[in-house]
């Protein structure tokens, strides 16, 4: 493996396809094409369960978030609520069952859509959480579409011109652009942007040019370690035997980087894309926030600065469930692409 | 070519789903655009205590009768005249010709409607208190109403200004949680949409009996930063902000974009003291300890240099601007040796440790600035502090309802925008009000006699005996009368209201 | 070969052309990472001593609040004085103090709360890696469920309940924090246990702690190191975002995050309020970013980081 490729690997944040500890490996005996579905079908039922169980989890730690580390009670009632109030509600919320008792009554409460009213607007907690959703996925993407604009031709450049000054630039504004505050960036452009210059709004959910500075700062702050993600990808696949062959085979170096890297460099970017989703929602939060973006961050935020918990809870556990999803499609996407990783070969 | 495909496919999609609009948006032309830091909780305006309630109120809504904002005088509205028969029988007549958005006519029965309503204590709604003085409602005729009250009731004209009329059919064939979201009123504007926390939408009622407004729209959005609306304002986003802090006056100022425009309004600001106990025991039931928090601040060298001089320093919580006012009181002056003395008269010689609930600057500007200073002056006489943010006021007023805040949270009153002593009194200052910490017997009898009597040289005797009272009783931390900032955009005209409320159908355009 | 490099596309191989002149640039290279490493962790260790020597270096009281002086410009500026070098604040308070005393909450809970993650981290991922098994299946799955959330929310879901304070900073951000390491080890501690000196330890019936802590756990050193480091990077951004958010250490008390967004509102005419704070976030992040970097080729350039 080459040492510089090894240098500039990120640790990925997120286990991929490749990671989950799988008690018997399985080899590829024979062939035939109904044997490879066998392998994908599968591959995906272990997909599957691996999601349930990670959705699973993340309800235990939602509700251990709730009744474990906090008292709804305490939160609840008047501070000089009388000892026999504190007893009343706790038996009346169910909260005198035991532990197990009460995550079953949530989790079936969760599963149909249920989690309680929001203690201040009176509406169900689902209801708010899910009218929000929209504008924070929408964010979420088109942070994304700019992290790629961005970072794609940038890595592909650096991984080909690599240790030119193109490289050194790239690294050098990569570095910087990871340890810019990404709340930072988002008030400088509002002042830039919309007081001084007046090009752009400084907040709402209108049209598409209220995403152009949120989506911008977003994908920006993704950019750079996506950018020496790709770079460090691109520059694996180059090394590869089969390129040294096209190569030597006089295939014209163009070709050679179009034809044959670009397509295998594909598996590890598409990965990345999907690494990347979990910490593009939490920036999408941080962006929200100084846009005044009316997303689900937002709601989480004010629900946490007015205590309003069914709302944190119902909004922690849909937006898990988002990113758990997308990691799932990620994760068959690039199993249905490489049918090595089906195998766990 | 699988991978090639199945990107590029996935890169339209997620371009696509990027790009989607959300909302058209109207021409700015015809759009006047208001900006609100926090949002109201329900569109039924006795069903809540927030300014933004009342201003939202008054722009879908009609009252009996409406200050004229030139004279400060109480004239028509929706009543064209009034007089009392009795000292306890008021008769109102009514403008004829005057329908709902729904196309109902309006008549004495949605007057009578709506007060039942109001005053029946199962509905438990809040305006309550402001109009519990009336016994009942009487419809004479289609056009004619008949108010009896408990005992004479001076207020009575005054209180007509602050209840929407609401419709009888509404009332009846709809029911409480339906017109929590669907206003039908008489007003100059309709509620065509709410997106809850982020805008509403409002469009002229063309039917509309009284001055038509310039303005076709009216977009409410809800920014709760001032940061943001002030930087919306200046790059034309929004028409009008209120509430700006007197620090980031210049910057609309000198923005050639918006200008500011200020008034002395009635609302007073004052920190509540738990002398009720309300919240549990606490240091605050001590008259030495209150007296020790007034001494120990310096409210003026506040206002001068927080504020910028923008606001009126008060010695109880009774506005300069409101009938019963007494300027002989003089405001408690800081004395951090006096503050010290007490406190340790009180047995805290080593000062003390209390909990502060704070909120945000949505209706007094300037507010985190000022408390923090009031912070550190307590500091230096030993009153240690620890503060509790609370982010939206629906919160912030539910918990001092509901007997949750800490011993010390800030307050402010707009006095329901009815200039008298007694709008502040009875609902933040007697026993047992759900926004009254103080609970003082004797005080409380003044309030009754001095809403009990039509005498005004009386009821100003008695306002000032209470306010001497409060005053030396040191009943809350006082503060000041506020003044109000509006930011306005340099493309409306818009003068500052005195009675803190938002009159959208008198904005016009400004003239080229 | 020559006609394939030149002038468009440089192909590296090392091993293929000219082995000795392109292994020495890569060597020259790695010097002069670690040289801006060796720069940055020198600037590091100043900030790093203003913070632990706060109270000697701090011209003011970062508390004391004077209302008189209130939104004072920075020492250069029209208006400003050199009793406040870098100017005060909306309600008067001294800046450079305040950003001195930021500067040590931001750096207490970055290394506080990196030390809890990495000890759990590496224990459990110690645990998983060498016993295997089912232990081995349940840590990997809790790793899977957490590193699902980003980092942020599980923040701030936990801040929910346990209320913003430092010490919940601290226990919130070492308890997300964790799984990183465990992945790390764990690989690790999976490859060692099948090596020879491990099994001849085994046979000679060492403890499985002391093959633990003798065997698997000095190899991992330098990559704890290079990650704890990264780390801190990334936990002073969440613990100065939650405080931005209010939601992390409150007012009055000085933290980098709290100040940026008070000042926020002045952002359009006293400036340095929320200016400088953040230019002391992105400069403690960039140099930890650069040391860490740094420190990684230095203590092992073949690290699959």
């Amino acid at each position: 493996m080459d040492r510089d490729a090894a240098e500039e690997v990120e640790i990925s944040p997120r286990p991929g396809p490749l990671t989950l500890p799988s008690p018997q490996r399985e080899r590829v005996r024979g062939g035939g094409p109904g044997r490879a579905r066998a392998v994908m079908r599968r591959y995906i039922a272990r997909q599957l369960v691996q999601f349930l169980v990670v959705i699973l989890g993340i309800s235990i730690l939602a509700f251990a978030i709730l009744h474990v580390l906090g008292d709804p009670v305490l939160l609840l009632l008047p501070q000089n609520a009388g000892k026999e109030e504190f007893e009343r509600y706790r038996h009346l919320l169910g909260l005198d069952r035991p532990l197990y008792v009460q995550y079953w009554k949530f989790l079936s409460n969760a599963v149909v859509g249920n989690f309680g009213k929001s203690w201040y607007a009176d509406t169900p907690a689902f209801r708010l959480v899910l009218e929000r959703m929209p504008p924070t996925i929408y964010l979420t993407f088109a942070g994304l579409v700019v992290a790629l604009l961005i970072s794609l031709p940038l890595g592909i450049l650096a991984a080909l011109k690599r240790h030119s000054w193109v490289d050194n630039l790239c690294t050098t504004v990569a570095v910087a652009g990871q340890a810019t505050p990404l709340f930072w960036l988002g008030i400088m452009m509002i002042i830039v942007f919309s007081v001084r210059l007046k090009l752009l709004p400084a907040s709402g959910y209108d049209s598409w040019e209220n995403f152009l500075m949120p989506s911008f700062c977003l994908g920006a702050t993704l950019a750079p370690i996506t950018m020496r993600l790709v770079r460090s990808g691109v520059i694996e696949v180059m090394n590869m035997d089969f390129i040294k062959t096209a190569r030597a085979k006089g295939v014209a170096e163009s070709r050679v980087v179009i034809k044959h890297a670009f397509r295998n460099a594909c598996i590890p970017v598409i990965t990345v894309i999907g690494l990347q989703f979990g910490q593009l929602l939490g920036g999408a939060i941080i962006t929200e926030t100084v846009f005044a973006w009316p997303g689900v961050a937002t709601l989480t935020v004010e629900s946490i600065r007015n205590q309003d918990f069914p709302v944190v809870q119902c909004a922690v556990i849909l937006l898990a469930l988002v990113i758990v999803s997308v990691n799932l499609i990620v994760d068959l996407a690039v199993a249905f692409i490489d049918p090595r990783i089906r195998t766990g070969a | 070519m699988r991978c090639v495909i199945a990107f590029g496919l996935a890169m339209l999609v997620v371009l696509g789903a990027g790009l989607v609009p959300p909302a058209a948006a109207q021409t700015k032309d015809d759009t006047l655009v208001y900006a609100l830091q926090s949002d109201v909780q329900n569109w039924d305006p006795p069903n809540s205590v927030l300014r933004e309630s009342i201003i939202l109120g008054y722009n879908v809504f009609d009252h009996l009768a409406a200050r004229d904002l030139k004279t400060g005088k109480v004239g028509p509205s929706l009543a064209l005249s009034w007089k009392n028969l009795d000292d306890t029988t008021w008769e109102v007549k009514l403008r004829p010709n005057v329908k709902f958005h729904d196309g109902t006519p309006f008549g004495a029965k949605d007057v009578k409607a709506t007060f039942e309503r109001v005053l029946n204590p199962e509905n438990k709604l809040t305006a309550r208190g402001n109009h519990a003085k009336i016994k009942s409602v009487e419809v004479v005729d289609d056009l004619t109403v008949r108010f009896k009250t408990d005992g004479p009731y001076p207020l009575f004209v005054e209180r007509l200004t602050a209840q929407v009329m609401q419709s009888e059919k509404v009332i009846r064939e709809k029911g409480h949680e339906w017109m929590q979201e669907n206003p039908i009123g008489t007003g100059p504007y309709k509620l065509v949409r709410w997106n809850k926390k982020q805008e509403h939408f409002l469009q002229r009622n063309d039917d509309y009996w009284g001055p038509k407004p310039a303005f076709k729209y009216v977009r409410i959005r809800i920014i709760p930063e001032q940061a943001t609306q002030i930087a919306e304002l200046v790059s034309g986003g929004v028409d009008i902000i209120k509430a700006v802090p007197p620090d980031q006056m210049d910057v609309i100022n000198k923005s050639g974009q918006a200008r500011t425009v200020t008034s002395p309004i009635l609302r007073t600001a004052m920190i509540q003291l738990d002398q009720a106990g309300r919240s549990g025991p606490n240091p605050m039931t001590d008259k030495r300890v209150r007296q020790a928090v007034n001494y120990a601040t310096d409210m003026d060298g506040i206002i001068k240099h927080v504020l910028n001089g923008l606001a009126d320093r008060t010695a109880t919580t009774v506005n300069p601007m409101a009938f019963g006012y007494d300027p002989s009181i003089k405001p408690y002056k800081q004395d951090l040796a006096q503050a010290k003395k007490l406190l340790a008269e009180a047995g805290y010689p080593n000062g003390l440790e209390v909990g502060f609930m704070r909120g945000q600057p949505i209706v007094e500007p300037g507010l985190i600035q000022t408390s923090d200073a009031i912070v550190a002056d307590l500091a230096k006489a030993g009153i240690r502090t620890k503060a509790r943010m609370i982010g939206e006021t629906g919160p912030f007023t539910n918990l001092v309802r509901d007997s949750k805040p800490d011993p010390m949270f800030e307050w402010s009153w707009g006095y329901y925008s009815i200039f008298d002593a007694d709008a502040i009194f009875y609902d933040v200052m007697t026993c047992g009000q759900p926004y009254s910490y103080y609970c003082n017997k004797a005080f409380d009898d003044l309030v009754f006699q001095g809403r009990s009597t039509l005498d005004t040289k009386k009821r100003a005797e008695i306002y000032a005996k209470a306010q001497r009272m409060i005053h030396d009783d040191a009943a809350y931390l006082f503060k000041w009368g506020l003044r109000g900032v509006w930011g306005v955009s340099n493309r409306v005209d818009y003068d500052a209201p005195r009675d803190e409320v938002d009159r959208m159908w008198i904005v016009t355009p400004r003239k080229k | 070969m020559t006609s394939l490099s030149e002038g468009k596309i440089d192909l590296v191989t090392l091993g293929d052309t000219a082995p000795a002149a392109a292994r020495e640039r890569a060597s020259l290279r790695r010097l002069g990472r670690v040289r801006w490493g060796l720069a940055a962790g020198f600037v590091l260790l100043l900030i790093v001593a203003s913070a632990v020597f706060a109270p000697w270096i701090a011209p003011h009281d970062p508390l004391a609040v004077n209302i008189r002086h209130r939104l004072g410009p920075p020492a250069w500026m029209d208006g400003g004085v050199p009793a406040h070098p870098l100017g005060t604040d909306q309600v008067g308070r001294d800046l450079l103090s305040r950003m001195i005393y930021g500067g040590r909450v931001s750096l207490m809970v970055g290394i506080c709360s990196v030390l809890m993650s990495a000890s759990i981290g590496v224990l459990l991922g110690l645990t998983a890696g060498y016993f295997g098994g089912s232990l081995d299946w349940s840590i990997m799955t809790l790793v899977n469920v957490m590193l699902t959330f980003p980092f942020v929310l599980l923040a701030l879901a936990v801040i929910a309940v346990l209320g913003p304070s430092l010490v919940n900073m601290i226990f919130v951000l070492g308890v997300a924090g964790w799984p990183i390491y465990t992945r790390v080890v764990r690989a690790e501690a999976m490859a060692v246990r099948e090596r020879e000196f491990v099994l001849a330890g085994r046979a000679l019936g060492m403890s499985h702690l002391r093959i633990i802590f003798r065997q698997i756990l000095p190899n991992l050193t330098s990559a704890i190191v290079v990650i704890a480091t990264l780390q801190v990077a990334q936990v002073i951004i969440a613990e100065s975002f939650l405080s931005f958010l209010g939601l992390g250490i409150q007012p009055p008390t000085p933290a980098w995050g709290n100040m940026l967004g008070e000042g926020r509102l002045y952002m359009l005419n006293s400036w340095w309020i929320a200016t400088f704070p953040g230019l002391a976030i992105f400069v403690t992040t960039l140099m930890i970013n650069l040391m860490g970097n740094a420190l990684r080729d230095w203590l092992d350039p073949h690290m699959k980081l």
